[in-house]
């Protein structure tokens, strides 16, 4: 039965982990027209941050979304540092490393996982987020709380680590250092996720210039862009980081990105580990005065270079902060990447620019 | 030996009816079960599956103001009878053996492919977009997997020189199970890789893919109506299995309660091993991956098996 319909994938759809609808018009199988149409989770967040103070907008940009909830904060206190002229501590510097690639693991992690529930190996699904789950249970150990970790503040960080939790931290990375080898090997030889994901929602490196993607979509489009290497912030520019690329563009390439970089951040995390100095956390006891100005900071969430800016007036509430998501540049790519797809494949597609839709709605 | 009893009862009570019915819930229960604990999961109580049905069968069905009310309330009444029919048509060896008045293989084997149109027919009728996907997913499944069925069934029956279900569980009992028959391996293993197909199991549960079409025909579905769809493929379970085991499998020829447990276990051990690890060891096929299989490897070994046979 070769006819054309139209069906909705979206607001609400078992495949969409948060609200986005795609008008989607096929033919037979194939998706011959995408309509992608946003909006129905915008909660003013960035009025709402005019009407607070800058310490109290710590925590609502923690909230904007939760898989990105430490990348928030840190741009925006990084924007604000840079306003007040604050130098951040060294140990602040690599505790907010920490923090970053903690959460990158966790993010990854569980976009994988999506993956193969999407394609329905939901045996993978679970053991990607039982791998997962140790990353939780590093968060909750470390910080208090699973997703929203509240980690950030003006002028450095609010947790330190002991001796005892550096060793807990560690013993944890070694045992999902081997669960992630494990997975990298999986996903690269498994031929239930092989065939559904290889030569899936190509974006070639052009197309990604054009659209001008970051974060694992980029590189995985052969395009060696990442914040933490071009701009470097906290203590990566002390760190060695391997940034991983591959040229094929397509959901595989992506999902390879994303678990290549949670091995990374493990080299990463215990590089900061081993040369984590000692010294205070934040750079002034008192709340610093913020002064009026303007500033622009960036930083790599999981999804992508996430940029801030932030002016402030003789208040300390801000004029206006303004915040560009990586989603918002990704999800303009789904119109080449869905072009000439297979209705099956549409979940996977989407799924693997990892949309977070809290953040670019807000 | 139960000779054929009263065709009422074996539609009805068993080995059909409600036998049955409980027997595939049961087996559905299982496979829930032992799917979550392969998957590090806890898993529902074994009744599950009981528990659902209660449930949908206090609730009320909703038609969507855009379906065809009759087709679409008549889809799963028709289903579920079919399969009912065909719960009385499998024999169970040593215990018990169809009536020849309510039908022979060749019944069988269309009754089979009742589900599958009712569940295009239900898709197609609900107005769903979703619905008519899972319509087209349904006929292209079903175009692929029917031919190595009707090939693998006329191969057992040429081996035999008979239709009769009766005749082929006989051959067996005198001749040895097809199960360790060499000659007979291509054709068990083109009918293994069709029942997870017909019974809609991942690799190959493309028309209701979840989170692909949402379930496909049965999205719009709820209720008493949903319910008969469960009781459906429940007892579909159990014929499928049951023909798998007349065909390859069938008891030595002992007699009452004993061949009744033989026949559970074989049902049991098939299901397990033949549904639940398979769907939990892989994913889902594109519909056009999965027909490429169907026409490479179970319909070569069904077309291979009937050369074999008729040569030997």
């Amino acid at each position: 039965m070769s006819e054309n319909f139209t069906i909705p994938v979206g607001p609400l759809h078992v495949a969409l982990e948060e609200p986005m609808y795609f008008r989607i018009e096929v033919h037979g199988e194939t998706v011959s027209k995408v309509t992608i149409n946003a909006g129905h989770v915008h909660r003013g967040v960035e009025y709402l941050i005019t009407k607070r103070n800058v310490f109290q907008n710590i925590v609502l940009t923690e909230r904007i979304c939760s898989l990105c909830s430490n990348s928030h904060p840190q741009a925006f206190a990084m924007a604000i540092e840079q306003i007040a002229g604050l130098k951040i501590p060294p140990r602040a510097e690599y505790l907010r490393t920490i923090a970053d690639e903690i959460k990158r693991i966790a993010s990854h992690l569980f976009n994988v996982g999506i993956l193969a529930h999407l394609v329905g190996f939901e045996s993978l699904f679970m053991h990607v987020m039982e791998v997962r789950e140790r990353m939780q249970d590093v968060k909750e150990c470390t910080f208090g709380n699973r997703m929203d970790i509240g980690a950030n503040t003006i002028g450095g960080v609010r947790y330190d680590i002991d001796d005892e939790r550096i060793s807990f931290i560690r013993q944890q990375l070694s045992s999902i250092e081997k669960e992630i080898d494990e997975l990298i090997t999986i996903y690269s030889t498994d031929n239930s996720i092989l065939r559904r994901t290889k030569g899936v929602g190509v974006l070639s490196q052009q197309d990604a210039l054009d659209c001008g993607v970051v974060g694992p979509v980029a590189r995985a489009a052969g395009i060696h862009y990442d914040v933490r290497i071009k701009a470097p912030y906290a203590a990566y520019d002390r760190l060695d980081v391997a940034v991983h690329t591959f040229q094929d563009g397509d959901v595989w390439s992506r999902a390879m990105v994303r678990l290549y970089e949670a091995r990374t951040a493990i080299d990463i995390i215990r590089q900061s580990l081993d040369s984590l100095p000692a010294g205070p956390t934040v750079a002034t006891d008192e709340r610093p005065p913020i002064p009026a100005g303007e500033a622009i900071a960036k930083c790599e969430a999981p999804r992508g270079e996430l940029i801030y800016y932030v002016r402030m007036a003789d208040s300390p509430k801000p004029e206006r902060v303004k915040w560009r998501v990586p989603s918002f540049l990704n999800w303009d790519a789904l119109g080449i990447m869905l072009d000439r797809a297979k209705i099956s494949d549409i979940a996977i597609i989407v799924n693997s620019i990892d949309p977070c839709i809290s953040c670019t709605e807000r | 030996m139960l000779q054929s009893t009263t065709i009422p009862l074996a539609v009805l009570l068993f080995p059909g009816g409600v036998f049955a019915v409980a027997l595939g819930l049961m087996l559905k229960g299982m496979d829930r079960r032992l799917a979550a604990r392969l998957q590090g999961r806890i898993g529902p109580p074994l009744a599950q599956p009981f528990y659902d049905l209660v449930k949908l069968a206090r609730k009320r069905t909703m038609v969507p103001d855009i379906a065809a009310e009759p087709v679409f309330l008549g889809a799963p009444l028709i289903g579920a009878a079919s399969m009912l029919l065909a719960a009385a048509l499998v024999p169970i060896a040593g215990v018990y053996t169809p009536d020849p008045i309510l039908g022979d293989l060749l019944v069988l084997l269309y009754l089979l492919a009742v589900p599958a149109v009712v569940l295009m027919v239900a898709g197609s009728a609900s107005g769903s977009p979703f619905g008519a996907i899972g319509f087209s997913r349904e006929m292209a499944l079903m175009l692929a997997y029917e031919g190595p069925l009707v090939l693998v069934v006329a191969t057992v029956a040429l081996r035999v020189g008979s239709f009769s279900i009766a005749d082929i569980i006989a051959y067996q009992q005198v001749h040895g199970a097809f199960l360790f028959d060499p000659m007979m391996w291509p054709a068990l293993a083109a009918f293994l890789a069709f029942y997870p197909a017909n019974l809609g199991i991942i690799p190959f549960d493309i028309p209701e893919a979840e989170t692909e079409v949402l379930e496909g025909p049965l999205l719009e579905y709820s209720g008493p109506a949903l319910g008969l769809f469960k009781v459906m493929s429940a007892l579909k379970a159990v014929v499928v299995l049951g023909l798998g085991i007349a065909l390859f499998w069938p008891s030595a020829p002992d007699s009452g309660a004993l061949g009744i447990l033989a026949h559970l276990a074989k049902l049991i051990v098939m299901m397990l091993l033949g549904v639940t690890v398979l769907r939990v060891s892989m994913g889902r096929m594109r519909i056009d991956q999965a027909f490429h299989f169907f026409l490479k490897w179970p319909l070569a070994l069904s077309v291979l098996s009937l050369v074999i046979v008729a040569c030997a």
